[in-house]
């Protein structure tokens, strides 16, 4: 038996490129070059363990704009067998609640047997998302996993779970969402011949929110939350004080304690 | 869509106080004091929740520490944790009694389970909170930072009950104890059965579950180090420091994940923390930025590190840590003669 598995992928600003500007205080998001979260190739990698373990088909999903394609074509080139983008005006202000309600529906659309998803993104790092799917789905879920190990005869998946002072073992039942923890599954590099590929000929298929049945149930109406503001934090003020020698150091130790 | 509901019907602030086998996650105790605040302003009963087996005592100690209330669902079943069982267990406690406020640790497994309560009764979630108040109305203001901590945005539920909120662990100070105080404990109905599990766990392997975010001294280490911890432990004696790490140094596993400081691990706040190895990305600083006095040894001249330190030496770890260990260890040898 092979299985389904689906990656989510989001594209966020480059979290190294991200100012704020000077004049209005505000996150400049705009200059910042669009890219793959990078927890999500870590997530890309494990789906790609897992496919080599059973076999079968690795999709990618994106809720996005319609030049969150770019993000989808670097995960065919990374080795994801199709791709689907799901873009609608109607998902806008949508917070986790309806976001993870739309993953789930594709996954579900696509027939998942796994789901994958990066641990956090770096411009919400809510990490809420992967425990969303699972739980608008009624699907089990395996958060903080560094490591996968299918297990297709049992119709489970085990993954090694990191846990505040060590780690555990804990086997789930399919459909199962991974989030995926970052650090631990470096992503291979893509193939040439499939980067041209997904650069030249791939195209994602698309949905909107009513392919989903779920005109009614995305956006900022039915979305719990709502930023209230944003502040700027000021950075915490430092000496900044380079010293030359090692003696100058122990000063400076010596004189926290005075 | 969803049945608008009235915000009303819902009262008291709940903390979940996350157990172990017996072992209490220490920002439990944080939140319970933090919970205790609001409803200082709101006039509601401050409730905590076990869910375990078999404990007893961490409910007497949650009265002990501030809770008015507890509500207690004992059973096998939630021993060791899975997202499952305590996810509907969580879900039928909050749908029978309807609280305003849940405040859940940003532990691992509080952010594990947290969406499981929160996507079926369609509440409002706010993830890795590191400030909290509440306005006349009952609304909770949830701060959080965002895009690595350049920014702090107020997260609010005005319309969906309950408000619930991940707590970022190490932030607060703990409740105390008061072994005079009183509360009442109340057994709960459980409502999950082993038979409906979707997840088993096959081993559970926990040793140090250190708690940096009590020292008052911090050695951390970053990739820098590149596996040797002799020089690093080296001065954190010298220092009588506790060893703490960058993300990077625990992904490697040369230190263990309780001991990460920064966006995804601990908030510290020590009198002094030195920060030996480690670059200083926004993730980590965001950790750390509220130590009193920060030291950087760093061997690029460049590294963001030294734009969040007090004194920075640039040179090689290897060498520096050594040195001023003996350079401590010294002065201090002087100082005890006469
Ligand atoms: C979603 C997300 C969450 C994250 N959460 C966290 C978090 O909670 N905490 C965290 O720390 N990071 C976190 N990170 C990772 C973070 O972005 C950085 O990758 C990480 O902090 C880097 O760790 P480092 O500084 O130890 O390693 P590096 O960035 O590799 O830096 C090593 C430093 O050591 C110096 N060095 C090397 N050799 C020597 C030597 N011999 N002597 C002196 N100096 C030397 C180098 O110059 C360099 O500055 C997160 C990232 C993401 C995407």
């Amino acid at each position: 038996m092979t299985w389904t598995i689906v990656v989510g992928v989001k594209q966020v600003p480059d979290a190294d490129e991200v100012g704020i500007d000077p004049d209005t205080g505000r996150l400049d998001r705009a200059s910042a070059p669009a890219v793959m979260n990078g927890p999500d190739q870590h997530a890309l990698e494990a789906a790609l363990t897992i496919r080599d373990q059973v076999g079968g088909e690795l999709y990618a999903m994106s809720m996005g704009p319609p030049n969150a394609t770019s993000i989808l074509e670097e995960a065919v080139a990374m080795g994801c067998d199709d791709a689907v983008l799901i873009s609608d005006r109607a998902f806008a202000g949508s917070d986790t609640w309806p976001t993870s309600l739309t993953l789930a529906r594709a996954a579900e659309a696509l027939e998942a047997d796994v789901v994958l998803c990066g641990e956090e993104t770096t411009d919400s790092s809510t990490g809420q998302v992967p425990p969303g799917i699972a739980a608008h789905n009624g699907w089990a879920q395996l958060t903080y996993a560094e490591a996968v190990d299918a297990r297709p005869d049992e119709d489970r998946l085990v993954a090694r779970r990191d846990v505040e002072g060590g780690h555990e073992l804990v086997a789930a039942d399919l459909p199962v969402v991974v989030a995926a923890a970052f650090g631990e599954f470096p992503p291979r590099p893509a193939p040439l011949h499939r980067k041209i590929y997904g650069e030249n000929d791939f195209e994602p298929t698309v949905w909107d929110a009513e392919d989903l049945e779920i005109e009614d149930e995305v956006g900022l109406a039915v979305s719990p939350t709502s930023v209230g503001s944003m502040e700027t934090v000021q950075p915490v003020e430092r000496k900044s004080e380079v010293v030359d020698d090692v003696d100058d150091l122990a000063a400076a130790v010596e004189e926290v304690f005075a | 869509m969803t049945d608008a509901i009235d915000v009303d019907d819902y009262a008291d602030v709940w903390v979940f106080v996350e157990e172990h086998a017996g072992e209490v996650m220490p920002v439990s105790w944080e939140l319970l004091a933090e919970g205790a605040k609001l409803t200082e302003k709101t006039g509601d009963d401050l409730v905590a929740l076990t869910i375990g087996e078999a404990v007893d005592d961490v409910a007497a100690e949650a009265i002990e520490r501030g809770a008015d209330r507890v509500l207690a669902a004992d059973d096998p079943v939630f021993e060791p944790y899975r997202a499952d069982p305590y996810g509907a267990q969580f879900r039928a406690m909050v749908e029978e009694r309807n609280p305003s406020i849940v405040l859940i640790g940003g532990t691992h497994t509080g952010r594990d389970f947290a969406g499981r309560v929160a996507v079926p009764t369609h509440a409002g979630l706010t993830a890795d909170v590191t400030e909290i108040d509440v306005d006349e109305e009952g609304i909770l203001q949830a701060r959080r930072p965002a895009f690595g901590g350049d920014l702090l945005a107020t997260i609010l539920c005005e319309d969906h009950r309950p408000q619930m909120a991940t707590i970022r662990p190490g932030v607060f100070e703990a409740a105390g104890r008061d072994p005079d105080r009183e509360g009442e404990i109340v057994d709960v109905d459980v409502v999950v059965d082993e038979s409906d599990a979707i997840s088993d766990v096959l081993e559970r392997v926990v040793g140090d579950t250190a708690d940096i975010t009590e020292a008052d001294r911090i050695v951390a280490v970053g990739h820098g180090i590149e596996g040797d911890l002799e020089p690093a432990l080296k001065l954190a004696d010298a220092l009588d420091a506790e060893l703490a790490a960058s993300r990077a140094a625990v992904d490697e596993g040369w230190i263990d994940g309780s001991r990460q400081v920064g966006q995804t691990g601990k908030t510290v706040r020590p009198d002094l923390y030195v920060a030996v190895g480690i670059s200083g990305a926004i993730q980590h600083v965001e950790g750390m930025n509220k130590s009193e006095t920060v030291i950087a040894i760093n061997d690029d001249p460049n590294a963001p590190i030294f734009e969040h330190a007090d004194y920075a030496i640039v040179g090689d770890l290897f060498e520096v840590c050594p040195a001023l260990a003996d350079r401590l260890t010294d002065q201090r040898a002087m100082e005890v003669e006469p």
